[in-house]
């Protein structure tokens, strides 16, 4: 991590009765980052999210958002962050921007502010035309854009999204998260919680996975892989490779092995993607013929599966 | 200012939800009028017909008796059978017969013991009320009438015995002096039902079920607090800059100002429709209502408050609100249920808030004359919202 922190969270725990939901859960986000809480249903990410929110006290623990203790002073935290929660947290017959409205007089913003506020979150999530309709007229995806837009009116230091994506279509989901990336290339801070690994992935500066109310990995996705020594492979289809070449791939930091097959060779790699180029180059000065070149990356799966025994949707196959 | 604008908010959604407009003003008037027609036809009881028996022998009592009632204009008297009469108001054609028995005559002229009897329709119970209680008031004159005249006749006689020629034309005197002091006593008791305007049966059940759907529009509005937790709105608004006591405070103000909207609009809507006379003190009539929109919006909240769920609100507090309303006279005329049943309806909100209407309607009264209602009511409200804030403070919404 790099930068100053915007979030602190030190030891936070939360107990309901005899269950532990968060269990003395530590991580850091760094201003500007996007940082995710990765995990299956009931992992702890919603009621993290909800303590760093000031909706629900921690039983014991830390936290401060802008260096402002969450428990302590939670009003002017308060003000600092911006939720959007699971659910669509709109007013279905008000309009967008009715909803958009009042939600920005609850954090106090002047009139004539809020409504070039309005306005400009209408443009940004590109439904200034249907700004009267009301929002049970809406599609999924429109809901959600408002819902996102209703959590940023006060220029919030930090954006925490719970799983903003449940239950809509790959495209809706995809302007979603290029809008959530637009916003964080603004400046914005993010904490993103999610049970979907390639959200993770395609999101996260950094990403912290949680299971039963435990924070198990933290960390950028090659830093996790690499901590559970998974590896790449690249896998080449080419005529004309010699066993000159072949040394001189196995010599390379990033290979842990090489083997010659049929039709090429199979390299094991630590990061397959950043040694892809100089394999490229190497093979073509040498004068190998390429035919194919296919690229296996390890992924944050391989790291739940690894760390808990289970994969990250074993739950959801089970249900559905 | 926040929690204004939740109040502001809840207002304009309620307001634009048409299933709150029905129930905040169609089914009110719409059941008025149903019921008003049901028990009592027209809008204002003009006249009250009934039947009356009287024996071929006692015919100049019966005579005399059918002159004195007829004489009333609020009544229209037939004559008829016993067997006739019966028949009658079973079948609901006629709201009450009056039985004249035998010897009536002789026992007004000696005062041996006789009995009216008076056959009333159940269904019709307001016009047979009227009957009965008029009918009661003839027979005190009556009974009154045969002891000073036959005092008098005693005395006369002790002096100089009278012929049977002055016997008749004495008691005939008696009757007029009778019929005069029944249809304009010197000493009156001021009831609702000796003057035609006060019997308009739309404006003793408009108040009642005013009351009842006033209810049931604050549980739906009181019931936003679950569904603000159940759809996530309520999550974001712990997640914003205010405090619970805003949020709290804005529902119920929110609340409260449609109770306003939905009393005052019915007051006036009972006026312009059924021709309600709320009185002659618009002030006591307006505190009346501004008062009972209180005493709903507070017991609403506090249900909301105790219940789970919006769905536990829903069956909790209608249950509630339908034992209330019958026990406190919303749904029906409570001041024909036994005395204990009316002793238990005090204790509801839906009594004193009918029992301040009814004395604005039916006695004119001030804003003295409501004192109690209101004092009960404003007491019983505080208790409600005190109730109510400390069990939403206390546990999450």
């Amino acid at each position: 991590m790099s930068g100053e922190p915007v979030i602190k969270v030190r030891n936070l725990v939360k107990r309901y009765g005899e269950l532990v939901a968060v269990n003395a859960v530590s991580f850091e986000v760094a201003k500007g980052e996007i940082f995710g809480l990765l995990g299956p249903n009931g992992a702890g990410k919603t009621t993290t999210i909800s303590i760093l929110s000031c909706i629900t006290p921690p039983t014991s623990g830390s936290a401060m958002v802008s260096g402002i203790d969450v428990v302590t002073d939670s009003l002017t935290a308060r003000s600092k962050i911006g939720v959007v929660p699971q659910e669509i947290a709109l007013y279905p017959t008000l309009s967008a921007r009715d909803n958009l409205m009042f939600w920005g007089r609850m954090y106090g913003l002047p009139d004539r502010t809020l409504t070039r506020r309005v306005d400009e979150l209408l443009s940004i999530v590109q439904l200034s035309d249907r700004a009267s309709s009301r929002i049970d007229t809406f599609s999924g995806g429109m809901k959600r854009r408002i819902n996102i837009a209703a959590g940023l009116l006060h220029r919030p230091d930090v954006l925490f999204l719970d799983e903003p994506t449940v239950g809509i279509d790959p495209q809706t989901r995809r302007n979603i998260l290029d809008l959530i990336k637009e916003l964080n290339a603004e400046g914005l801070t993010i904490l993103y919680t999610t049970h979907y690994l390639e959200e993770a992935e395609f999101l996260c500066d950094r990403v912290g996975i949680m299971d039963e109310g435990k924070m198990i990995a933290v960390g950028t996705r090659d830093e996790l892989t690499e901590s559970i020594g998974a590896t790449g492979v690249i896998a080449v289809r080419a005529d004309g490779l010699n066993d000159a070449l072949i040394d001189w791939l196995a010599a390379l930091p990033a290979v842990s092995k090489v083997a010659r097959s049929e039709d090429g060779l199979t390299l094991n790699v630590v990061r397959g993607a950043d040694l892809l180029p100089t394999v490229v180059e190497k093979l073509a000065g040498s004068g190998v013929d390429i035919h194919s070149l296919d690229v296996t990356v390890p992924n944050l799966e391989s790291v739940f599966l690894h760390l808990t025994g289970r994969r990250l949707d074993e739950e959801h196959d089970e249900k559905s | 200012m926040r929690a204004l604008y939740i109040a502001l908010k809840d207002l304009k959604m309620r307001l634009r939800d048409r299933n709150t407009l029905v129930m905040m003003l169609l089914l009110p008037v719409g059941m008025t009028a149903i019921i008003g027609f049901a028990f009592g036809g027209e809008s204002g009881i003009s006249t009250v017909e009934f039947l009356l028996v009287a024996p071929e022998e006692g015919g100049f009592l019966a005579e005399a008796a059918a002159g004195l009632l007829s004489h009333h204009e609020l009544f229209d008297v037939e004559r008829a059978t016993e067997e006739e009469a019966r028949r009658a108001v079973a079948a609901g054609e006629k709201s009450a017969a009056v039985v004249i028995p035998e010897g009536l005559l002789d026992s007004v002229l000696t005062g041996a013991p006789a009995e009216v009897r008076v056959l009333l329709d159940p269904a019709s119970n307001i016009k047979a009320g009227i009957v009965q209680s008029m009918i009661e008031q003839f027979i005190s004159y009556l009974s009154a009438g045969s002891a000073v005249g036959r005092g008098v006749f005693e005395t006369l006689d002790r002096a100089e015995p009278l012929g049977d020629s002055e016997h008749l034309a004495l008691w005939g005197w008696m009757f007029m002096w009778m019929r005069d002091a029944w249809t304009e006593p010197p000493v009156s008791l001021d009831t609702s039902t000796t003057d035609t305007d006060d019997l308009n049966v739309h404006a003793y059940f408009a108040p009642g079920f005013a009351v009842l759907f006033l209810l049931f529009t604050m549980l739906a509005s009181a019931k936003t607090i679950h569904e603000e937790r159940e759809s996530g709105t309520y999550e974001r608004l712990m997640a914003a800059p205010l405090s619970k006591t805003s949020i709290i405070a804005g529902k119920m103000t929110g609340s409260y100002v449609l109770a306003a909207i939905q009393i005052l609009t019915l007051i006036a809507l009972g006026g312009l429709l059924f021709g309600i006379k709320w009185g002659s003190h618009p002030g006591a009539t307006i505190i009346m209502a501004l008062v009972t929109a209180a005493g709903a919006t507070s017991l609403a909240m506090l249900i909301a408050a105790a219940a789970r769920t919006g769905r536990q609100t829903d069956s909790v507090g209608t249950a509630i609100i339908l034992v209330m309303s019958l026990m406190g006279g919303s749904m029906w005329p409570i001041e024909q249920a036994p005395e204990a049943f009316q002793r238990f309806g005090r204790f509801t909100f839906n009594y004193w808030a009918h029992s301040g209407f009814k004395k604005l309607v039916f006695d004119d009264a001030g804003l003295a004359g409501i004192t109690q209602e209101i004092s009960i009511i404003c007491a019983m409200s505080a208790v409600f919202v005190v109730v109510a804030v400390l069990l939403l403070s206390r546990r999450r919404i």
